[in-house]
């Protein structure tokens, strides 16, 4: 199919698929069918060129809105094009549009935005959690209103989406892609991601933006990249190919609160694998259970201070009236009204625990958590990590190549089954995700069919294919190695049960063309 | 006098002069009267040297010097009570103070510390601003790695120890000319520690320290951080934000509680105030808000067990409950608050109330500091290290390069005046030369030195003293002409001083000469000085023993009766009129009064040694 094609048939899916409220603001479809042209014209083309991408509202764009859904930025237009963006216009790719999200980020349903939240409805009266906080980026992508898009993941917010609407969602590791003009939410976690329906793609996109970025002071050096890629115990390892591998099962993730139709997905997902020569390996992780809470200390923490600068004075929305009080120009107003419920809960909450009265109790003692998380990893990964200065240690007969887990303990619930939902429980979504975010790790989110007696008869029916996001976790840098397997398991999920073709919808099986 | 009042009027309707305006008010005298120069001089020198614009900063320097001597010498022999201030207060015998100040200073640096956008002082408002100084949607710090270099020096002056690794944390709160909501700043692990500036007699305004001999007072840190924006207030209710300022390289240097009289606490100001220009980590005083201290304040009762008062702080144990005063913009507001506060601290105590630790402001004139918040409106900055700045670690060649280049610091200069055989000032001319016009005397004092050491290289014998008298033409000779006028090295450029004194020491010309030349050349006389001494036939020029005898004839048989008191009346002393009339009636410097006495001496048959 040719570009231009594509292109119309995306765009017909934009308007097909508006229901779904994926996007805050769309590429004028004019504008996208005349670039798309161009790039069809271009001599040398690259797998990006001509490509819709939709674009996360919380990345800076020049000739879109960026609002990161927070009504305090309704209206507002970055005067640069982040990083990112900048990379993918470059590579001839065209922005989309910008896509629905929680509040800078913050939740995982992507119910928190002030343009309300980005449903998954695939049939009449299903109205299911696109999950959160890149819902819009995963749902464009899986309705076929997009070729790929860039999320944000800091806690899971790429992976748990894609694994409830059923698309790939990749969180590189921390510092190889550029965060220069991503809204920070707590940027000792925050990782620019690629969501996509095949693998291949998302390497086609990772492979424009893994460079380094002078513009983002935590982007990785060039020196470090080198020396990650000739990571002197990657060679070591004589026996590690992609063709039989050691996967490492965390039996700390088999939590009583796993759906068994998850955990059944996970043992199909693992048999496959096996199936192919790879060897499976019981793991443990014990940090792995304060995790959780160490990470919600962390990010509020952090956000709590990046969302002071929203006060309405240099940019963006603020309250009618005076506000303050009459000795001062202050902005108490503007942010009590600018900002979401859950955005106000997190700031209180960060603010309360980097106040100096709770700072040791809460704030270090989740930093010490935090290092005891990234100490595990290293524990069981055969890779020693990079950036670490221990001796790079020999293999020993418990360590493992790669993790599998799920990516989330349930499958999509119900947005009438999440509104009344208490935000602890909320929270109890990201237990899968947060481990590898707090470590900075690479890691992935592929959709693998669920068993068959698992499936919903009516769904079936109706030709709707049935996921479960299943999770591969690599070491620090094995980025290449978390794809490679990545595409293995697609393939084999593929192979046993398709999706439709290419710019459908991804839960539309074959079946349903007939 | 004319001066003063004119400037007490204009200090008050002027909280902040802008340094250009300072330089048009310095430079470009709006009334043409005789006056203008000393008021200029006068503004100058309140500025620049030992400004406390309420002390008699009229007087010259070296004259505050010779009374403080004075005082010192009638102290010693018991004519006046140790301290005046003491003994009209004799709660202060009984009540000790105890202050810790926090300095910050501008850096004196290109760009700003987080962005490359320029630092500026006087520019049109927001003009540079970069992404993140306005805090920008996504935009991040980058942090400009030459800030570093004045911030070492400063630091190396102060004598800190500079940390290996260092670092960025964000002090939260909300005001408008924040836009990030937070301060970037090292709370957790400042770039240097451990420091130390002491304060000798010179230090002082009259030359006198309080405790009698030198003051030691340790500074605890020293941290990077960033200014913030500036806020024009338009009344009724507007306030205009100006971003040019924000993150300007800031350096705080904090003290330890460890200064007992508010002069010090002022002397400590001025001195790191000197420094940090000193080593050019600085450019702007205190003058053009360049600088601004915050002071906190402590009294307790002396001769009582530190248990009984219990607070500690920075390790400082056994204080009263303190007090801090924010944002001083003057050395004399330093000191005047610290009085005030002081005096308040104490009446509370007295009446038997107990001081609340609060923030208290000050203004300049007022005579009272003013509750500002306290502990319950206390903010809890929430300091949290920036986990998008990197560590920064300093390599110790770098520190060692930094320390070998630094500039002298002004204690090292006056011991490097007065000990030792080459410039052998006394310790008067020493501090003198230190303190003139932000050194400037002193470098020029130092070139004048050195071209002389050239010039005179291959004549040693011409060399002994050279020092000295150096200094007694850079201070004495120069310093009264440019006695009504500001300092410029440029006037008598120091090669010209250096001729002159050259050719004097050579023997080459007269004292007197060497006055008339100094003088020619002040008033603008462009010719070298070396050309006027051949134009206008200065050189000493002996006269020929005919001449002498001829001249010598003249004029002992135009005055008879002189001669008959000198060999009749054994009058020997007249024989110096003579001299003095042979110096007269020949041309300038034609005359040594040795030969010529020689000559008288013979002429009389006078019997030799009865001269002397």
């Amino acid at each position: 199919m040719s570009h231009i094609k594509t292109s119309l048939k995306l765009l017909g899916n934009q308007a097909k698929y508006a229901h779904l409220n994926a996007f805050t603001s769309l590429a004028n479809g004019e504008t996208v069918l005349e670039t798309t042209a161009a790039a069809a014209s271009i001599p040398n083309p690259n797998p990006l060129s001509g490509r819709l991408i939709a674009v996360k509202d919380n990345i800076c764009t020049k000739d879109l809105r960026t609002t990161a859904a927070s009504r305090i930025l309704k209206g507002f237009t970055s005067p640069y094009d982040a990083t990112v963006v900048r990379q993918l216009k470059d590579a001839g790719a065209i922005v989309a549009g910008k896509t629905n999200m929680d509040e800078f980020g913050m939740g995982s349903h992507n119910t928190h935005s002030y343009f309300g939240a980005a449903e998954l409805s695939r049939r009449e009266g299903e109205h299911l959690s696109s999950g959160g906080s890149s819902g819009g980026s995963a749902l464009a992508v899986a309705s076929g209103q997009c070729w790929a898009a860039l999320g944000t993941d800091t806690g899971g917010s790429v992976r748990l989406p894609a694994a409830y609407t059923g698309v790939i969602g990749f969180k590189p590791s921390y510092g190889l892609l550029s965060r220069w003009g991503v809204i920070a939410y707590a940027n000792s976690l925050d990782t620019v991601g690629i969501l996509g329906s095949s693998v291949n793609d998302i390497q086609h996109i990772f492979e424009k933006l893994n460079v380094h970025d002078p513009q983002d002071p935590t982007s990785l050096l060039r020196r470090t990249r080198t020396r990650i890629d000739s990571n002197p115990s990657k060679s070591l390892q004589s026996d590690r190919s992609t063709e039989r591998l050691r996967i490492g099962i965390p039996l700390d993730y088999n939590i009583s609160t796993l759906d068994p139709m998850v955990r059944r997905t996970w043992t199909r997902a693992l048999r496959m694998l096996e199936s192919r020569g790879h060897t499976l390996h019981q793991v443990s992780l014990p940090a792995t259970r304060h995790a959780l809470s160490a990470y919600y200390i962390l990010a509020p923490a952090e956000a709590s201070s990046n969302l002071a600068k929203y006060d309405g004075v240099r940019y963006g929305s603020r309250a009618e009236g005076i506000d303050g009080t009459p000795e001062s120009v202050l902005f108490a107003k503007t942010r009590g009204q600018g900002f979401g419920a859950e955005v106000r809960r997190r700031i209180l909450l960060g603010a309360f625990s980097l106040s100096a009265q709770a700072i040791d109790n809460y704030f270090i003692q989740a930093q010490k958590v935090r290092r005891l998380v990234q100490q595990d990893f290293d524990d069981i990964f055969s890779t020693q990590n990079p950036l670490q200065d221990s001796p790079p240690e020999l293999k020993s007969e418990e360590k493992v190549d790669v993790l599998l887990c799920p990516t989330a303990p349930t499958l999509p619930p119900t947005l009438a089954s999440v509104k009344d939902q208490d935000p602890l429980n909320a929270y109890m979504n990201d237990v899968f995700t947060v481990p590898a975010s707090l470590a900075g790790l690479p890691a992935i989110s592929v959709p693998v069919g669920l068993e068959l007696d698992d499936r919903d008869p009516e769904l079936f029916n109706e030709n709707i294919k049935q996921t479960a996001g299943m999770q591969i976790i690599g070491q620090y840098g094995d980025d290449p190695l978390v794809l490679s397997v990545a595409a293995e398991l697609q393939q084999l999920d593929q192979g046993l049960d398709p999706s439709g073709g290419e710019n459908e919808p991804v839960w539309r099986t074959p079946r349903d063309k007939e | 006098m004319f001066v003063r009042p004119t400037l007490a009027a204009l200090a008050p309707a002027r909280p902040y002069i802008c340094p250009s305006c300072l330089h048009r008010a310095t430079f470009q005298p709006l009334i043409s009267s005789p006056y203008t120069s000393a008021l200029v001089a006068t503004r100058r020198r309140a500025l620049h040297t030992v400004g406390n614009p309420s002390t008699d900063h009229d007087a010259p320097f070296r004259k505050t010097l010779k009374d403080a001597a004075k005082q010192r010498k009638r102290e010693r022999s018991g004519d006046s009570v140790h301290q005046a201030s003491k003994a009209s207060e004799p709660r202060l015998q009984k009540w000790e103070l105890t202050v810790g100040i926090e300095i910050h200073a501008e850096l004196n640096t290109a760009r700003k510390l987080f962005s490359s956008a320029a630092s500026s002082t006087n520019d049109a408002p927001n003009t540079h601003v970069a992404l993140f100084d306005a805090a920008f949607p996504g935009s991040q710090p980058h942090f400009q790695i030459e800030t570093l270099i004045p911030a070492l020096r400063a630091a190396l002056a102060l004598d800190c120890e500079i940390q290996p690794k260092s670092s960025f944390d964000r002090k939260h709160y909300f005001y408008q000319d924040q836009p990030a909501g937070y301060q970037i700043t090292q709370y957790y692990e400042p770039f240097a520690r451990d420091g130390r500036i002491t304060l000798h007699p010179h230090d002082f305004p009259n030359g006198i320290s309080p405790q009698g001999g030198p003051i030691a007072i340790d500074i605890k840190q020293v941290q990077m951080e960033q200014d913030t924006a500036k806020t024009v207030h338009q009344p009724p209710a507007t306030h205009l934000l100006d971003f040019n300022r924000v993150s300007h390289p800031l350096i705080e240097i904090i003290t330890l509680p460890q200064i007992h009289d508010p002069t010090t606490a002022a002397a400590c100001v001025r001195k790191i105030q000197r420094i940090l220009r000193s080593v050019d980590a600085c450019t702007a005083g205190m003058e053009s808000g360049g600088l601004r201290a915050d002071v906190n304040v402590s009294v307790r009762e002396r001769h009582t067990q530190a248990a009984q008062v219990g607070n500690s702080y920075h390790g400082v144990t056994g204080l009263g409950q303190r007090t801090e005063i924010k944002n001083l913009a003057s050395v004399k507001a330093v000191e005047d608050a610290i009085i005030a506060e002081r005096d308040r601290q104490i009446d509370i105590l007295e009446s038997g109330g107990v001081i609340e630790g609060e923030t208290r402001g000050w203004t300049l004139g007022s005579k009272s500091t003013k509750r500002l918040r306290g502990k319950e409106g206390e903010i809890d900055y929430r300091y949290m290290p920036d986990p998008d700045i990197a560590p920064v670690l300093v390599d110790k060649d770098l520190v060692a390069h930094l320390q070998s280049t630094l500039y002298l610091s002004t204690d090292d200069a006056i011991k490097m005046l007065t000990e030792g055989e080459e410039y052998n000032l006394t310790s008067k001319d020493a501090s003198t030369l230190v303190s003139l016009d932000d050194g400037a005397r002193l470098e020029y004092y130092l070139d004048v030195y050195q071209l002389l050491h050239l010039t005179l290289r291959s004549r040693p014998e011409c060399l002994r003293g050279a020092g000295k008298v150096t200094g007694n033409w850079v201070l004495m000779e120069l310093g009264a002409l440019f006695k009504n006028e500001i300092w410029s090295a440029d006037r008598v450029p120091p090669n010209q001083l250096a001729s002159i004194i050259s050719h004097l020491l050579q023997k080459k010309i007269t004292g007197r000469t060497a006055k008339l030349l100094l003088s020619l050349k002040f008033q603008g006389d462009s010719r070298d000085v070396a050309q006027i001494i051949v134009d206008e036939e200065m050189a000493l020029q002996p006269l020929s023993q005919e001449e002498y005898i001829e001249l010598a004839q003249r004029l002992l048989v135009e005055n008879p009766n002189i001669v008959k008191d000198i060999v009749e009346k054994k009058q020997y002393k007249k024989v110096k009129w003579f001299v003095g009339q042979m110096i007269g009636k020949a041309a300038e410097g034609k005359v040594e009064p040795i030969a010529a006495e020689t000559v008288i001496a013979e002429l009389l048959n006078l019997p030799p040694g009865k001269l002397k």
